[in-house]
C-alpha cells in the first residue's frame, strides 16, 4: 500500500482525471452510451438508459470529489464500485464471445477485450489504495 | 471514518448524479417515453435516414424487388442461411475502416438485417452506411430469426457480389 503523500496525489488525480473525462464523453453522447450498455446485452432497455443518463455524472462528481479531497472514501468507494462492474461486465462479454465496444469513453471507446481488463483493474487498485489511504493524503 | 459515514456520503453523491442526470436529459427521457428508441438507442436528428421495418414491411419490399438485402452477421452464419439475394457485409466493430462498400447501390433503398432483435450488428452497420452517405437504410429488426420462422425465400452459400 502507498503512504507517500504525493504518490497518492498523483493516484488521485490519474483516477479522478480518467473519471471526468469518461464521464464528461458519455454525458455530450447518452444515447451512445445507452447503445454501449444495451451491447452486453445484460440489462433490460430501460434500466440501460437509466443508467446512462446517471452514470456519466456520478463519474464526473466522484472523479471531481477525488481530486478536490471532498467525501474522498465515499468517492473512491463508489467509484471502486463502478470499476468493478466494469469489470464484471466486460468479462462476461469476453466469455460469451461478445465483440464489442467497452461503452467506457463514449464515441472513443476502445474494445471490451483483456487489456481493458488489465486497465480496469490497474485503475481499481489505485482507487483502492485511495480509499485505504489516511487522510494525511490531502494537500 | 467510519462505515455509516462512507455509506451515508455514498448515499448523497448517489442521489445528486441521479438529480442532475435526469434533469439534465429531461427531453431525452420524453422521446424515450414516446418510443423513439423501441428498437435502438439511435437519434432520429443524427440519422434521419434510418428507419425500422417490420417483417410484413421487409416482405414486402422483398417481393417488389427495388431493394438491396445486407446481411450484417458473419460469414459462417450467412454461408449456413440467408435471405434470398441478400450480399453480405459482416460488421466487426473497429474494423469499420476496412469495410467493402464498393458494390453497394447508391439508388437502391438497403434493407440491412442480422440475426435478430438482440443483435446490433445491423444496427451499427447502418450507422456507418448512413455516414458514407447511403439513404434511405432500412433495418429490419426482426431479421433472419422471424424471416426464416416464416419460411420465406432463403439460400445458402456465399454472395455473389
Amino acid at each position: 500500500m502507498i503512504r507517500n503523500r504525493n504518490v497518492l496525489l498523483v493516484l488521485r488525480v490519474i483516477v479522478g482525471g480518467v473519471f471526468i473525462w469518461a464521464g464528461i464523453l458519455k454525458i455530450l453522447d447518452p444515447l451512445e452510451f445507452t447503445q454501449g450498455i444495451a451491447n452486453y446485452r445484460v440489462f433490460p432497455q430501460f434500466i440501460s438508459f437509466s443508467l446512462a443518463l446517471v452514470l456519466p455524472w456520478l463519474e464526473v462528481i466522484c472523479g471531481f470529489f477525488i481530486i478536490a479531497g471532498i467525501f474522498r472514501k465515499a468517492s473512491a468507494f463508489l467509484v471502486s464500485c463502478l470499476l468493478a462492474g466494469f469489470l464484471v461486465l466486460v468479462f462476461s462479454a469476453i466469455l460469451r464471445g461478445l465483440d464489442i465496444d467497452c461503452g467506457c469513453f463514449g464515441s472513443l471507446s476502445r474494445k471490451a477485450d483483456y487489456k481493458l481488463i488489465l486497465i480496469d483493474s490497474l485503475l481499481l487498485l489505485f482507487t483502492l489504495n485511495i480509499f485505504f489511504s489516511r487522510k494525511t493524503a490531502r494537500t | 471514518m467510519n462505515l455509516k459515514k462512507i455509506v451515508q456520503h455514498s448515499a448523497l453523491i448517489i442521489v445528486l448524479g441521479s438529480i442532475i442526470g435526469l434533469l439534465s436529459n429531461l427531453g431525452l427521457i420524453k422521446r424515450y417515453f414516446r418510443g423513439e428508441f423501441r428498437h435502438a438507442f439511435i437519434s432520429k436528428e443524427e440519422y434521419p435516414s434510418i428507419t425500422f421495418i417490420s417483417l410484413e414491411e421487409a416482405e414486402e419490399l422483398f417481393s417488389k424487388g427495388e431493394t438491396l438485402f445486407i446481411d450484417s452477421r458473419d460469414k459462417k452464419d450467412f454461408r449456413e442461411g440467408h435471405i434470398l439475394g441478400a450480399v453480405n457485409i459482416p460488421f466487426v466493430q473497429h474494423k469499420e475502416k476496412g469495410l467493402d462498400l464498393h458494390f453497394v447501390p447508391r439508388q437502391k433503398t438497403l434493407v440491412v438485417y442480422c440475426d435478430g432483435s438482440e443483435c446490433q450488428s445491423s444496427v451499427a452497420l447502418s450507422k456507418v452506411l448512413h455516414k458514407k452517405g447511403f439513404a434511405p437504410i432500412k433495418v429490419f429488426f426482426g431479421g433472419w430469426k422471424e424471416w426464416q420462422k416464416k419460411r420465406l425465400p432463403v439460400e445458402r452459400g456465399d454472395d455473389s457480389k
